[in-house]
């Protein structure tokens, strides 16, 4: 039975609770609406694809001690050829840095040479035939690199590579016509043109924090093999082999050649391990923003409990007389739940109104993206639910109140 | 319309049992105006809530507008409460954060009747207590007689068979007890059955019948010599 306008007007005659508890109601909702769209946008990061195939990959840093940064070259080839024939690898290469790696090369590229300002940022790896096997890359237009095109590359002296790949989102910015294939670019804000060859479908930055956020998928494959004294290892092993190698690599390496660290932190990592630490910050606050949110909802929860708890109490009495006048122990859950409902609905319409001012806030002070809708539809109806669960023990207590209650005089 | 048939009501602890009506008979027929009376302690509340389904019973009979009564579900047991019983308290029972309007409508609420019903029948039983002025004010803003009158109002406004009026003066000063006793006995020539608990020899003596408990159960007057002397004298000052 509806009892909306008596259980108004009651409200209104306890206004303090009432205000409270839907303020309560109104910031948990506010914050935990932004919170879970936070959540869900770092969920969305540490989810983004690299473009490789990130199973059975290993990385490794090696840094030469004792030798030349222009004697490394024939070192490096050494060390990729070792690799490649151990048992349990299919593939390895050089490459001076990776997807999630945290650094690497980044430059300007153009289509007129003439044009004084980059088109676009683009990362840039240097690589040789073997990448696409290694990376597991998809090449989706042109054709590879092919062995005789590598070229030993002096990272001081790297000039743009005649023949380069490009990923498909770059490839699609700079000729947004889908004819990028066989085109000229201008790399590194040079004249010297490089002609597009191969195309594959996705290759991510070595960043992942938000500055990189605007050229995220820009990679340019130049067919370098760069010397120096640090070196960056990816290695993919048969299927089930990854485990095998991780120690079979580095032993060959130390065995091969022992002017060399590998260190023992960060100096070995399976691909699993690179992207775990690449988005530890954005799983930390991912966590951070849940207990947040948990705690939020106790809160409110076990002050919706409270004040109904001492409502209960308080009426008694007024129970005892309703159940005397008629009511039935639904009569009385059903009382507690729609003043509940109605707090809570109050609460959820000053909530939203709250959550969506302060997404606009931090739209403005952060350059967040704009909370969707979805964040607050679904933020009402779990506050609300959260509302009503957290009454019906309290309201189950209060069903219980025997009419007899009327006639007690304490 | 009342009839109680060796009913008895036994409080349990781990330790003793104590009987707050024993072998209880009682049989009000329609139209009646019943005061029960009796010393404090000798059952008279509780059999008042008994009657008003306000609380179950040990064992024996109760028949309520030819219902019996034991056997039914305290949904059921709402149901007679809202339509067929009016409660008058001793201490009014108004519902503080509603004003009198809707206390008055608290009862017809839970029956379920319709809103333009429900104004209909609360204005009338406002107008039929005096109170029609006040359906906005609030039980603290009105005196205690008013309170009273209020809760006779809510009490009359489901059109009950049965009244159960417990102490319906006992939180009032003379005057106003008399101003509510009266609008008791209009409401019984009007053909109402009333049963109202009273220690008060005097407000007895303006009942159609003295029922007196002592001990949990039903005894002549004449056994408890003192009342029998007060209702006496009562009846006898009584204006013609």
């Amino acid at each position: 039975m509806l009892q909306i306008k008596p259980i108004l007007a009651a409200l209104k005659r306890h206004k303090a609770g009432t205000i409270l508890i839907a303020l309560q109601i109104a910031l948990t909702l506010a914050i935990v609406c932004n919170a879970l769209f936070i959540i869900q946008q770092r969920l969305d990061r540490i989810a983004r694809p690299t473009g490789m195939i990130e199973t059975d990959l290993l990385t490794l840093q090696n840094r030469w001690v004792g030798v030349d940064d222009e004697k490394t070259g024939p070192l490096i080839r050494a060390d990729v050829q070792a690799i490649r024939q151990l048992p349990g690898v299919e593939d390895a290469i050089s490459i001076n840095s990776y997807p999630l790696r945290g650094g690497g090369w980044s430059t300007g590229v153009r289509t007129n040479p003439d044009a004084k300002k980059s088109e676009t940022h683009t990362t840039q790896y240097f690589v040789d035939d073997h990448a696409l096997a290694t990376m597991g890359l998809k090449l989706v237009a042109g054709r590879n690199f092919r062995s005789d095109e590598i070229v030993e590359m002096d990272p001081k002296a790297v000039v743009a590579s005649s023949q380069i790949m490009v990923t498909k989102t770059l490839a699609d910015k700079l000729f947004p016509d889908g004819s990028g294939l066989g085109k000229v670019v201008y790399v590194d804000d040079g004249t010297k043109p490089s002609t597009i060859i191969g195309i594959v479908e996705r290759l991510e930055v070595p960043w992942n924090s938000s500055w990189s956020d605007t050229f995220l998928d820009n990679a340019v494959l130049l067919p370098y093999q760069l010397t120096g004294g640090g070196t960056s290892y990816m290695v993919r092993s048969k299927p089930g082999q990854l485990a095998a190698i991780t120690k079979s690599v580095p032993e060959t390496l130390y065995k091969l050649n022992r002017m060399r660290v590998i260190p023992s932190e960060r100096g070995v990592r399976t691909y699993d391990v690179v992207r775990a630490q690449a988005y530890k910050s954005d799983r930390g606050m991912a966590i951070l923003m849940g207990v947040v949110c948990l705690v939020l909802l106790a809160i409110t929860a076990a002050g919706i409990v409270g004040l109904t708890s001492f409502w209960v109490g308080q009426r008694r009495k007024q129970i005892g007389v309703r159940r005397a006048l008629g009511a039935t122990q639904r009569d009385i859950l059903s009382y507690f739940m729609t003043e509940n409902l109605l707090i809570g609905v109050a609460g959820v319409v000053v909530g939203a109104l709250l959550a969506i001012g302060m997404n606009l806030w931090l739209v403005t002070q952060f350059e967040m993206a704009r909370l969707s809708l979805v964040y607050v539809a679904v933020g009402v109806v779990a506050l609300l639910l959260l509302g009503q669960g957290a009454v019906l023990a309290p309201a189950m207590r209060a069903a219980r109140v025997p009419p007899v209650e009327a006639t007690r005089s304490v | 319309m009342l009839k109680m048939t060796h009913l008895s009501k036994v409080y349990r602890t781990e330790v003793v049992e104590t009987y707050a009506l024993r072998d209880f008979n009682i049989n009000v027929k329609e139209g009646e105006f019943v005061a029960v009376t009796g010393p404090s302690g000798s059952g008279k509340t509780t059999f008042l809530t008994i009657a008003g389904l306000l609380e179950t019973f040990t064992g024996g009979e109760y028949h309520l507008d030819g219902v019996e009564v034991s056997n039914l579900n305290d949904n059921a047991r709402s149901k007679i409460r809202n339509e067929k019983i009016g409660f008058i308290f001793q201490a009014f029972n108004l519902i503080p954060d509603l004003n009198v309007f809707d206390n008055v409508e608290v009862p017809l609420r839970y029956r379920g009747m319709k809103a333009a019903e429900r104004k209909q029948r609360i204005m009338d039983a406002l107008e039929r207590v005096g109170l029609a002025s006040r359906a906005k004010h609030y039980p603290a803003e009105l005196s205690g007689g008013q309170q009273q009158r209020v809760a006779i109002a809510r009490a009359l406004a489901g059109s009950p068979r049965l009244l159960l009026a417990d102490e319906p003066t006992g939180n009032l000063d003379t005057q106003m007890a008399r101003g509510v006793m009266e609008l008791l006995e209009e409401i019984h020539r009007e053909g109402a059955t009333i049963v109202m608990v009273t220690h008060d020899p005097e407000l007895a003596a303006r009942a159609q019948r003295n029922v007196h408990i002592i001990d949990g159960q039903v005894v002549d007057l004449a056994e408890d010599p003192r009342f029998h002397h007060a209702v006496h004298a009562a009846r006898n000052n009584a204006p013609a």
